[in-house]
């Protein structure tokens, strides 16, 4: 059969003359300016940092809904000529796939446009958002209306927005780090265009959906995180009230193994909420280019960057071997009580404290404690330049909070990335009794070798790793059939049964975290 | 005291209970460039764009392409006219102000 299709690539199994109907019938339903097919328009759907190419997540059209009932009609076409679509919020998943589809062929279905901020309820301190809505916006709007409400938001907070994050499980720096755990009450359309609302929203006339997470019965929003059934439309999220006093700090360590002993007298805080946000221990590398230090200046020799090196950035420019972040929130009067304790566990473990004060003029310092307090910045992007050349994969393990594992981890994961040639540009980030253990595998896309060497380093990380039973708590695209292989069959199986009961004709972004029919 | 102090910051709002539910939109280029462009390029980590007379073409086409690190922005983040007029902006501003 000849052709006529303008899509330069089709889904897996479609014919083009059932694709150009369905993106004919798509049109007819959003209207023909918010369908693109055109492959210089998709252009850019199609960049990606991943150690793979381009072609491997190339998509073969956009569409971009504004409306529940347009995504339930979507959906009807989908199954009708068994088309699979990729929904993306904000579509900022960069490191982790960008907003280019888990495999080629799919139609990314773009939330960007529906991006209302439809309920802030000041006493209650929650909010009702569409997927489009970006951190920046509800930063304004919060500003804008002088609601002394704040959130917790990813460090690429001023492109990237609550829903899309949230459905990917990501993770932000105030108390209210933990993003999941935060958001209360979803809208979901699923595959056969019925629309959900989870916990108390599933009930009529309930005014309790962004208050009380659980509803009766099974509780579901968990089933819409790092999956493929449904699409969501709505999430409710918690606000924290601005504390009267917050008193962001940073405390430097002089060596790679002090981490062991820093996890040890961090943890108790932590789990007793002492320190309620979530703790940031960051390696001098990922401080060093966000300062920003140039790796050139300090090394231009093949492989990774030496430990003798890195002991000269640090001392040149005052960054620790590890640099811990986190804020105390409160009154002037329980901070300073519990500023003493912050003291104290600093001079018993060999740490130096840097305030907000001693931190002006510090780029690194200044964008880390911007994000304690949920202020959107980007300041996190300077990474990008130790490297060059826009390569990035986050290699993101999962640690207990105990000081032997984390400097284990530390010592794998610097072992297997030297091998390789990569530098270790690492951090923990602590929720109570974990860590997440994140990873920016830098390296220089325009380089045919270091794309090569990239995937086989994260391949090698991987598989290591899970043999010692650390398993990831996400991962990029390219990767997700590898990852969800390390957590066993039986899970994957039950994922199959669901994938078969909600989306039978595998239409919702088939291959997402490794669910597919 | 804790909670007194934070119940008169929000009492007096509570009023406002403030349902938006208005799709948002640029105002102009300027917004986006403060929003979002400067977030990197007068912050050291990508290079400044203002004061260089770049050509419109240019900037529009590494906004929709990306470039190396730079992330890609598409029509549904920045609409054609709004990113023409940040790139009119950026090709008629003049040079930063150096401290
Ligand atoms: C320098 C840098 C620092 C970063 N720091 C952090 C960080 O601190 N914390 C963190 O969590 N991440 C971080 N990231 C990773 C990532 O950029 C953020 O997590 C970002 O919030 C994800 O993009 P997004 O919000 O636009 O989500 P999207 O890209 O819109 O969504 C993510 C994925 O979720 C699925 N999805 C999205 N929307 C829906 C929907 N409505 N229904 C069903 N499925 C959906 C899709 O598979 C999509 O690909 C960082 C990235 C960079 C480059």
């Amino acid at each position: 059969m000849v052709s006529k299709s303008k899509a330069k690539v089709l889904p897996k199994g479609v014919s083009a003359a059932d694709f150009d109907k369905a993106v004919r019938e798509i049109r007819a339903i959003v209207g023909d300016e918010h369908v693109v097919v055109d492959e210089d328009k998709l252009a850019p759907y199609r960049k990606i940092m991943m150690p793979v190419p381009d072609d491997q997540h190339e998509l073969s059209a956009s569409v971009m809904p504004d409306g529940v009932e347009e995504i339930q009609r979507i959906m009807k076409v989908a199954n009708k000529y068994r088309i699979p679509v990729y929904p993306v919020s904000t579509g900022k998943n960069l490191g982790y796939g960008s907003a280019a589809p888990v495999q080629r062929g799919q139609i990314v279905m773009d939330l960007r446009r529906m991006n209302r901020i439809i309920e802030v309820d000041p006493e209650l301190c929650t909010a009702l958002v569409e997927p489009g809505v970006t951190y920046q916006q509800l930063y304004d709007y919060l500003q804008e209306h002088k609601l002394p409400l704040w959130f917790s938001c990813p460090a690429p907070s001023a492109i990237a927005g609550p829903v899309g994050n949230m459905v990917d499980r990501g993770v932000g720096y105030t108390p209210y780090g933990e993003h999941f755990m935060f958001s209360c009450g979803m809208e979901v359309v699923l595959a056969d265009g019925q629309v959900l609302r989870t916990g108390m929203g599933a009930m009529p006339n309930s005014n309790t959906w962004q208050v009380f997470k659980w509803g009766y019965g099974p509780t579901l929003d968990g089933m819409f995180t790092q999956s493929n059934y449904g699409v969501v439309t709505k999430m409710g999220m918690w606000l924290m009230p601005a504390p009267p006093d917050f008193r962001p700090f940073c405390i430097q360590y002089p060596d790679e193994a002090d981490i062991t002993k820093i996890v040890e007298a961090l943890r108790p805080l932590r789990i007793a909420m002492v320190i309620p946000n979530a703790v940031v221990i960051a390696h001098t590398l990922w401080e060093a280019p966000c300062t920003p230090v140039k790796r050139a200046d300090y090394y231009t020799g093949p492989g990774a960057i030496p430990d003798e090196a890195v002991k000269r950035i640090q001392k040149d420019h005052n960054i620790g071997a590890w640099n811990v972040y986190a804020g105390l929130y409160g009154t002037k009067e329980t901070n300073d009580a519990n500023w003493k304790i912050i003291e104290a566990v600093a001079a018993g473990t060999g740490g130096k404290i840097i305030t907000q004060e001693a931190s002006k003029g510090s780029q690194a310092l200044e964008y880390r404690f911007d994000l304690m307090k949920g202020k959107p910045n980007l300041g996190e992007f300077g990474l990008y330049n130790w490297r060059g050349g826009g390569g990035s994969i986050w290699f993101a393990p999962v640690s207990q909070a105990k000081g032997a594992e984390t400097l284990k981890q530390m010592q794998m994961a610097k072992t297997i990335l030297g091998k390789y040639g990569f530098d270790y540009v690492g951090e923990f980030i602590v929720g109570w009794r974990d860590m997440h253990h994140v990873i920016d595998l830098l390296y220089d896309r325009s380089n045919p070798e270091q794309m090569e060497k990239a995937y086989a380093c994260y391949d090698e990380l991987l598989h290591t790793f899970a043999k010692e039973g650390y398993g990831m708590y996400r991962a990029n695209t390219a990767f997700a059939e590898k990852v969800a292989a390390t957590y066993g069959p039986v899970k994957r199986d039950i994922e199959k049964r669901l994938k078969k009961a909600l989306d039978p004709n595998n239409i919702i972004a088939p291959g997402r975290c490794g669910i597919s029919l | 005291m804790y909670a007194r102090r934070l119940a008169v910051c929000l009492g007096t709002l509570a009023a406002l209970t403030a349902a938006g539910g208005a799709q948002a939109e640029w105002r102009d280029g300027g917004e986006v460039y403060d929003k979002v462009c400067r977030y990197c390029h007068e912050a050291n980590v990508g290079p400044v764009l203002k004061g260089r007379a770049l050509p419109e073409e240019y900037v529009r086409r590494v906004v929709r392409m990306g470039n190396r690190a730079m992330p890609a922005f598409r029509p549904t983040e920045i609409d054609d006219a709004t990113l023409a007029d940040v790139a009119r902006r950026i090709n008629g501003s003049e040079a930063l102000a150096r401290e």
